[in-house]
């Protein structure tokens, strides 16, 4: 085992320096466009501090697009190392956050905060927040004792769960009929828009602790691959260790929900698309994932912002647009 | 010698003295240029400091875009949202966004002294974030149509155009003191159904535009009740068998000759029978803007129409 460690620290740094450019790069195309035009040499300078661009230009660049870009640089992250983590947990491919009811408990939290007439910060936040830690709950105890450790159980609950909150959020659509309603859909979309510095260094506090916590965990994701029982056998606490995983990534996840509503997709397409690039070691692939699921994200909210001419589109729209039809690709390259 | 030094001192003290007065007046002079920036507060009470003149206003609806227009201050606009279809002269200014959805980079850009947005419509997280970037957002609130004429003296003090203003509103005070005192010879109160959607069919509550329209112009509005707009299935509106209906484009594409022609199977319904089904542009009548008097009168007529044939 000893001289196998150096060999994958490397690993771990080229593929991280690699993808760090990549979303660096995209970062800083994030922060040089949009709606009122591109201008990459200006925002390089501005951020360099070289050159003071006009002031116009300068809080667009600092207090408008930077955030935005921070906001879907974390959302990203989380969303996409959930996905890892929740299809390591139940070894099932098409397990994402999502998947298990997360976000459209929240969902009904986030639209019950709407419709209530609380302010959109803090007040529709929390209670996104409560929604999905809520479902969360419900899910674990549908699920506790013994049969918690099928896999299988949990993600038909989730799917079920999911389901009926997909139905109730119906419902609420439904009843609701004044102008509300904007919000609401707006919210469901999943809309990047409203960042701001506040709320992007909260959700970093959330974030990035979680996100360590799962890289501790990486290599003890990599024993539940091959198999619960192996894993036993090797001294892994398997019932410790899912629910610690499952807790971390839900409240990272449920967090990022409660920021900018449900963006779909990134959780199944990017640690697939880079499950196939760089192989199944959970030790890489957990910063992989992070720094690949902010540069999809970033990259989806620079084609939501400058695509439609008219007006801005919700980033949840282009994540999905994007993500569902790859994925399908992905599968048939697979497969074949 | 020590008298001299006195003089001159005195000399000195006296050029001193017209320099600093020169150098005050000069500063006065300058003062009298820029009138010195104010303090309003916006119709929902929240004060805030805007340019003695402003030069940059971005408006953040449609019907706000309509007010300036009407008060012929539209060389201040600097930007409108989507939609903003009247006068056709708005439709080439600069877009920022839709009223619900506003694209808060480009208002920065258009680097407005003051945007004038509405309450019910601009989403509030938007409005705290420009008025945390600096710009102050000044909010009307047009309920009713009191509280429009209101919005369209108010606008107009903060535009410098008071005068015009008061124009506006009291000839469109006049023009409702018309219809109302034709209504009031008619003994008649017809029941009027207005429908403002397709499918499904919606129509406007009491908290609307519209039901005051309808109120105002002598008729009785049969979806009067706290939900401001309510859904109808095609059974309730036969059961509620209204002498009038009054349909309004507001859905594009659904053209209003085959939601009449709809309609016209059911002639049970007393405005189908009596061909009394009209068709109306639904921004004379849900917009908060002195057109709003052209769909008093055009509702008016839908109703009374014995009334305005009567007329010359």
């Amino acid at each position: 085992m000893k001289p196998r460690k150096p060999h994958i620290l490397r690993r771990i740094c080229i593929i991280s320096t690699l993808l760090l450019m990549v979303l660096g790069i995209i970062m800083l195309l994030g922060i040089s466009v949009g709606s009122t035009g591109t201008n990459i040499k200006e925002t390089l300078f501005s951020l360099m501090g070289v050159e003071k661009a006009d002031t116009m230009l300068e809080t667009i660049i600092w207090r408008i697009r930077l955030p935005r870009v921070f906001l879907a640089t974390l959302v990203g992250a989380a969303l996409s190392l959930g996905g890892l983590v929740f299809q390591a947990l139940l070894r099932n491919p098409l397990a994402e956050p999502y998947i298990l009811g997360i976000s459209s408990g929240s969902g009904i939290g986030a639209i019950l905060g709407i419709l209530g007439g609380l302010s959109p910060f803090p007040g529709v936040s929390l209670a996104a927040f409560a929604g999905s830690m809520a479902t969360l709950s419900l899910l674990l105890f549908m699920t506790s004792g013994k049969t918690m450790l099928k896999k299988n159980v949990l993600l038909l609950s989730g799917v079920m769960v999911n389901a009926f909150c997909a139905a109730f959020i119906m419902f609420l659509i439904s009843i609701t009929q004044d102008d509300r309603l904007h919000n609401i859909i707006f919210w469901l979309m999943g809309d990047l828009s409203m960042a701001d510095l506040p709320q992007v260094w909260l959700l970093a506090a959330v974030v990035i602790p979680s996100a360590v916590l799962i890289f501790c965990l990486s290599n003890t994701m990599n024993l539940f691959l091959m198999g619960r029982e192996l894993a036993q056998t090797m001294g892994v606490n398997i019932k410790f260790i899912t629910a610690t995983l499952l807790v971390a990534t839900s409240i990272m996840v449920s967090a990022t929900v409660a920021a900018c509503g449900p963006i779909g997709f990134v959780g199944l397409v990017i640690p697939h698309l880079l499950r196939l690039i760089v192989g199944p070691d959970h030790r890489v692939l957990v910063p992989a994932c992070l720094l690949g699921g902010s540069a999809y994200v970033v990259l989806c909210d620079i084609l939501a912002r400058t695509l439609p001419e008219q007006g801005e589109m919700p980033a949840g729209v282009i994540t999905a647009m994007i993500g569902a039809p790859l994925f399908i690709i992905l599968l048939k390259k697979s497969g074949s | 010698m020590l008298p001299r030094t006195l003089q001159l001192t005195a000399v000195a003290k006296r050029s001193a003295l017209l320099g600093i007065f020169f150098f005050f007046s000069s500063l006065f002079a300058l003062h009298g240029q820029q009138p010195a920036a104010r303090t309003v507060t916006d119709e929902l009470g929240r004060q805030m400091t805007v340019p003695g003149e402003l030069k940059r206003v971005v408006s953040l609806a449609p019907s706000i875009t309509e007010i300036i227009f009407a008060l012929g201050k539209e060389n201040l606009l600097k930007g409108v949202t989507r939609f903003s279809d009247f006068p056709p002269a708005a439709k080439k200014l600069p877009q920022v966004g839709s009223y619900v959805h506003l694209d808060l980079e480009k208002i920065v850009a258009l680097k407005p002294d003051l945007c004038i947005g509405i309450k019910d419509g601009n989403p509030i997280a938007v409005v705290r974030k420009l008025e945390h970037l600096g710009i102050p957002v000044y909010a009307v609130d047009p309920r009713d149509l009191n509280a429009i004429l209101e919005t369209i003296v108010q606008v107009g003090a903060l535009l410098g155009a008071e005068q015009k203003a008061h124009a506006i509103v009291s000839h469109m005070r006049a023009r409702v003191g018309r219809v109302k005192s034709l209504v009031a010879t008619s003994p008649r109160k017809p029941r009027v159904f207005f429908q403002i959607g397709v499918s499904p069919i919606v129509s406007a509550g009491t908290q609307t535009y519209i039901h005051e329209l309808i109120v105002m112009a002598g008729g009785r509005n049969l979806a009067e009740g706290p939900i401001p707009y309510p859904r109808y299935s095609r059974e309730q509106v036969l059961g509620l068998s209204p002498d009038v209906m009054i349909i309004t484009s507001m859905a594009r594409g659904a053209s209003f000759e085959r939601v009449k022609k709809q309609w016209s199977k059911w002639p049970s319904i007393p405005a189908v029978r009596n061909n009394r089904i009209l068709l109306m542009d639904s921004n004379v009548c849900d917009r908060p803007t002195p057109r709003l008097i052209d769909g008093l009168e055009r509702v008016a007529e839908a109703i009374h129409p014995d009334l305005y044939r009567k007329k010359p």
